[in-house]
């Protein structure tokens, strides 16, 4: 090997990974890493649920209490605990959230990046999407999520079904421009099958744009999934933040006792709140041009 | 052909394929789906004589593509079925429902786009200043909150806490004349305020970009250079341009804006067709959500071509693309 490769080879292993220089930005976003801190709160409180409250079953003697040390959030028209419905809310929220979200993604990312190494898809795939994206989504979740019944899985399918153009429209505008760029005519030149280039070439180039989508998609759908929830569609054998609020506005308890749609409100204000700075403390770390100030 | 033809027919054949994809959407999600109508008609313990009758009365005994033909020959004359629970038509249902909609979403836009506009002109001029920094915040808080959060809020506050305004439907009943007009007005005030608070920080954030980025275009630093006062070449110069995509932004935003609408009337009890929706799931009347997704697809896409006409009537570039 002649010196001159040796030094290229110096120069390459002490540039930081891409990877390792949005981290290192992102640290230095405290308003990225508070979102994180909360994001990271919420999933502790998902899993350890049970560790956390009893679940919300048994109907209690003191109905409709205002909070107190007994009931941090106090109690709902029936008696029970309103921060065991939040914290038990948590759990059902976020898995609806990140199931249909992650099912939206591989819908979306593989019509999407279909439809950039194939122009011929593309055509359709872009009037699919300006289409459905064109449309008012939460009537016709309400249409199909009242015809399929209400169930977790109902949820969950409905969301992601009226999700993923969406995320398709986000990561196809990166990947058309990705397509064009000549290490893909390499890879094309060497030989590679279309499935291995858009494998190892096509997206992993729209990574960030996936992470970002994922985000942002898990965050939108905890926001369906509440509405759907707040129409009497969600999942009535489960507690969810929705599902607290449409059971508030039910009984008529939301006029008069405030506690009961604060708290799980606030709930999910935290979390779509933390994943939308988290979305943008990411664009703005992975970005080198506002990396500098 | 002059270029206005073309652009008008291209925007109008747009408008009618997305109806038409709506539509189709709809029917094939009513017939694939478990719950289907044939099943949703049709309950067990009929005789296997009744079933069929009842099948054959509502037209699902046959051929899939004959039912798609008949479904949409209907919807061309205006027919969206029967309500199950009302036995009168879908489109009277909603076509009375429809006005009250059309009055919360429309000045639900135009109190957005009013407040909008000199908050959106405000940060862009100061930025990193204190109000900058407000909406900034707000912006990205307004994007992140669940619509009945916010309506629920309001409604507690101002209707039930201080007792400003009422707290439900769009009128009182027994008031004519001009006071009715002011009583409709009062009702509104809620529910408008809802869907303003949801939507103001998207349109601002999306103002202020696209401000920002006129204010260091060459033709408004020249603006500046020949010594025009810098109201006149925020005001007349960077605006007018900063304006056309936020104003397609608007457009895009209609689907979401039509959903919010309809969880804010469920709250406040608002008659449109959203509390509508809200009855409908309630009664499991497939016609009339059926009924309420087609004419609410079909208002978007009919606001969408209002839209994009006066945009390419204001702006030349448009209506060559």
């Amino acid at each position: 090997m002649t010196a001159a490769g040796i030094a290229l080879d110096q120069v390459v292993a002490d540039q930081p990974t891409a990877a390792s220089a949005t981290w290192t930005a992102f640290r230095r976003n405290p308003l990225g890493l508070v979102s994180l801190a909360v994001l990271a709160a919420l999933v502790v409180v998902a899993v350890a649920a049970p560790l956390i409250a009893d679940y919300p079953g048994g109907y209690g003697p003191a109905v409709l209490t205002p909070p107190s040390g007994q009931h941090w959030f106090g109690t709902d028209n029936l008696g029970r605990d309103i921060f065991a419905e939040v914290v038990w809310g948590t759990r059902i929220s976020m898995l609806v959230a990140a199931l249909s979200s992650a099912l939206a993604i591989v819908i979306g990312v593989l019509v999407a990046v279909l439809g950039a190494y194939f122009p011929k898809v593309d055509t359709m795939v872009g009037t699919v999407v300006d289409l459905a994206l064109s449309l008012p989504v939460l009537p016709l979740m309400i249409l199909v999520a009242a015809l399929a019944g209400p169930s977790l899985a109902t949820v969950v399918v409905v969301i992601a079904l009226f999700s993923w153009p969406e995320v398709a429209r986000v990561v196809r505008s990166q990947a058309l421009a990705v397509v064009r760029l000549p290490y893909i005519d390499a890879a094309r030149l060497t030989g590679g099958s279309w499935l291995w280039i858009i494998r190892r070439h096509l997206v992993p180039a729209v990574a960030p744009v996936i992470v970002v989508s994922v985000v942002l998609t898990a965050s939108r759908a905890v926001l369906s999934a509440a509405g759907l929830a707040f129409l009497g569609l969600g999942d009535p054998n489960s507690w969810s933040w929705g599902r607290i609020l449409y059971e508030a506005q039910q009984s008529g308890a939301m006029s008069s006792a405030w506690w009961t749609t604060l708290f799980p409100s606030l709930a999910m204000l935290a979390l779509v709140v933390s994943a939308t700075l988290i979305s943008i403390a990411y664009n703005d770390a992975r970005n080198p041009r506002t990396r500098e100030n | 052909m002059p270029p206005v033809v073309g652009f008008v027919a291209r925007r109008l054949g747009r408008a009618v394929l997305t109806l038409w994809f709506a539509t189709t959407i709809t029917f094939l999600l009513l017939r694939l789906l478990p719950g289907n109508p044939a099943l949703a008609v049709a309950t067990p313990n009929m005789t296997p004589q009744t079933q069929a009758i009842l099948l054959r009365q509502y037209g699902l005994d046959e051929p899939l593509l004959v039912q798609y033909g008949k479904y949409l020959w209907q919807l061309v004359q205006g027919n969206l079925g029967v309500s199950i629970t009302q036995s009168v038509p879908v489109t009277d249902v909603l076509l009375e429902r429809l006005p009250w909609t059309l009055l919360l979403t429309g000045s639900s836009l135009l109190v957005t786009v009013a407040v909008g506009i000199p908050l959106g002109v405000l940060a862009a001029t100061r930025p990193s200043g204190l109000l900058d920094r407000l909406v900034q915040v707000g912006g990205v808080v307004g994007q992140s909150v669940f619509v009945p959060s916010v309506a629920i809020a309001l409604l507690f506050l101002f209707g039930l806490q201080l007792r400003w305004l009422p707290i439900g439907g769009a009128y009182s009943p027994g008031v004519y004349g001009g006071q009715w007009y002011l009583d409709v007005a009062a009702h509104l005030v809620l529910p408008c305020v809802s869907l303003v608070l949801v939507q103001l920080g998207s349109y601002v954030l999306t103002l202020r970009a696209t401000l920002i980025d006129s204010l260091g275009e060459d033709y408004c630093v020249l603006a500046t250079a020949k010594g025009l006062p810098h109201r006149k070449v925020v005001w007349k110069h960077a605006l007018r341009n900063a304006l056309l995509p936020t104003t397609t932004l608007v457009g895009l935003q209609l689907g979401f804006l039509v959903g919010g609408a309809v969880l804010t009337e469920t709250v406040f009890a608002y008659p449109g067709i959203g509390r509508g929706i809200y009855e409908a799931v309630t009664q499991l009347d497939y016609p009339v959500l059926q009924g309420a997704f087609v004419l609410l697809a079909a208002t978007v896409v009919l606001a969408n071509v209002v839209t994009d006409l006066a945009y390419g009537l204001l702006d030349p570039r448009v209506r060559t693309q």
